[in-house]
């Protein structure tokens, strides 16, 4: 990131005021339904974590550069100028209180996009040097090591090997010409090494070829969370060419919410052209799978199961079906949370929020939501189908000595595969 | 910064971690330890000597769930969570449990 100063940032925040930025900022009503959406604000019962009023630096800019009312209050002195002491402040706003959930513009009246306008505020922040410490580091090492947890090459290589001896699979890397590259974030590495085992036993017993690049296997994009396009445009460009040159027909975003909105809807915007693969959640991989009668399973959960739904994948992505229809195969005692689906609520720690340790308290508070939905359930088991939903869930969950595990929906498949014949095949 | 141990002095970062982990021996962790006034216990070693493991065949630090999970593999089960390692280690095992075994500072997890 180049030098960040109060000019640069204000310049990135006027290129970012687009057609639908000028166009929601003059349809707000002020009515404030979007706070009530947002989870910040209904768990901290503080006002300023009104989605809305979380932009409003870009909002008087707007006023100010493109209203005739606004050059006006400007010219008398009625409208302040955007000081970097506001930008400070409103630091915390927009990245602390605000996991770009998306629910807030689920809930406008008028139709407005708040979450695609913080997404680009961010952009102004960063630029202006207003962005917070843990999601810089975050950032820089996605940028340099690959990986946003310095998360090397030689870790997944030690967890394949793991694999290998668990379930006698191979993980094949840097495989040209196979149906799926197979994308992981550096929490599963680290801490769910149980993601990939389950990928390579689903995929061999679809029968289905698949790789693992060794020069792009991260999904996450840190760069879409702090709001430095150029850097998401980077990380990006790594897993296109990957693909390209391995030519692969689809990419698999693994179970991660925003890694899914940022290959699959802002990936070819980012590049400027069309992907020539396909981009597939793996729980959508997996619904497909079950359609085509490639995934069989056996047995069936005696938990009482909920399902909490990454927001990305729901919001963002409309996966709304897909994990139920696989969660039927292997359950039957199953629950939904309320609001369950489009409108669910966050976990807390999403967009950025949990690489930014000053965000830690107010992360926590805003758990308490997804805890008085949970205590409503008396549910055995949580699923879910991201791995940050997921520690977040876990470290919520152990705050508050809640004992109940959350596991992975492909890993929950995995462990129902029906077990192969040796004389299947032939072979 | 640097730190004074059996006569040499080892080059640290800004917050203690050494610089270089080649250059750990026991002795590190036993200084650091009587700096913040820990005596260090059998119990100790246990978590100290799982983060080296991991970390010479990782080049990364254990997640805290992992780490959880290792120790209560070694140790008892009843003893493979957070509050353990917090009472061995009181400012964490990011903290200090890693700073003790020669670790980089952990990015993220643990």
């Amino acid at each position: 990131m180049t030098h960040a100063t109060l000019e640069r940032g204000i310049n990135a925040l006027r290129e970012q005021i687009d057609a639908p930025v000028a166009a929601f900022f003059n349809s707000c009503v002020n009515c404030g339904i979007c706070a009530e959406a947002c989870l910040f604000y209904t768990e901290s019962g503080n006002p300023v974590y009104t989605p809305i009023h979380k932009l409003e630096p870009m909002r008087r800019l707007w006023e100010q550069e493109y209203t005739l009312v606004g050059r006006i209050r400007k010219m008398l002195g009625l409208s302040k100028a955007i000081t970097d002491e506001e930008l400070r402040e409103w630091e915390e706003l927009v990245y602390d209180g605000c996991s770009l959930c998306g629910r807030c513009s689920m809930v406008c009246p008028v139709g407005n996009d708040i979450t695609y306008m913080l997404r680009k505020m961010r952009e102004g922040m960063a630029a202006s040097g207003n962005a917070p410490e843990g999601l810089i580091g975050a950032t820089t090492r996605a940028v340099k090591l690959g990986s946003p947890m310095g998360v090397k090459v030689v870790a997944l290589q030690a967890q394949a090997k793991h694999v290998k001896n668990d379930t006698g699979l191979e993980i094949p890397f840097d495989k040209e010409g196979a149906d799926y590259m197979v994308l992981l974030s550096s929490m599963e590495i680290i801490n769910y090494p149980e993601y990939l085992a389950a990928i390579a036993r689903i995929l061999d017993q679809a029968g289905k070829s698949w790789t693992v690049s060794t020069e792009a296997f991260e999904a996450t994009n840190a760069g879409i969370q702090i709001g430095v396009s150029d850097i998401a445009r980077e990380l990006v460009s790594r897993v296109v060419a990957a693909a390209e040159k391995l030519k692969v027909k689809t990419i698999v975003s693994p179970e991660c919410g925003h890694a899914y909105t940022a290959i699959r809807w802002e990936g070819p915007n980012l590049i400027g052209r069309p992907f020539a693969f396909k981009v597939r959640h793996i729980v959508e991989v997996l619904d497909e799978l079950r359609k085509e009668g490639l995934l069989k399973t056996e047995g069936l959960e005696e938990d009482h199961l909920t399902f909490h739904d990454p927001c990305q994948l729901v919001r963002r992505g409309g996966v709304v079906d897909q994990p139920r229809n696989l969660l039927k195969m292997v359950s039957q005692n199953f629950s939904e949370m309320e609001d369950c689906g489009q409108m669910n609520w966050c976990c807390g720690a999403g967009g950025g929020v949990s690489a930014n340790e000053r965000a830690d308290e107010l992360r926590s508070k805003a758990f308490l939501r997804k805890k008085s939905q949970l205590d409503k359930l008396n549910v055995d088991t949580i699923v879910t189908a991201c791995a940050n939903c997921r520690i977040q869930l876990e470290e919520g969950l152990e705050e508050h000595e809640m004992e109940i595990p959350v596991v992975g929906l492909t890993e929950m498949i995995a462990d129902h595969l029906v077990v192969k014949e040796q004389s299947e095949g032939g072979t | 910064m640097s730190i004074e141990v059996s006569g040499k002095t080892l080059e640290t970062d800004e917050d203690g971690y050494l610089a270089d982990i080649g250059e750990w021996e026991p002795e590190v962790a036993q200084s650091m330890a009587r700096t913040d006034g820990i005596e260090l216990t059998e119990a100790h070693w246990v978590v100290l000597n799982i983060l080296r493991d991991y970390y010479i065949e990782y080049q990364s630090a254990p997640a805290i769930r992992v780490l959880n999970k290792t120790i209560g593999k070694k140790v008892g089960k009843d003893k493979g969570n957070s509050k353990y390692v917090y009472g061995l280690f009181p400012e964490g095992p990011a903290v200090q449990a890693c700073k003790y075994a020669g670790l980089p500072k952990p990015t993220g997890c643990v």
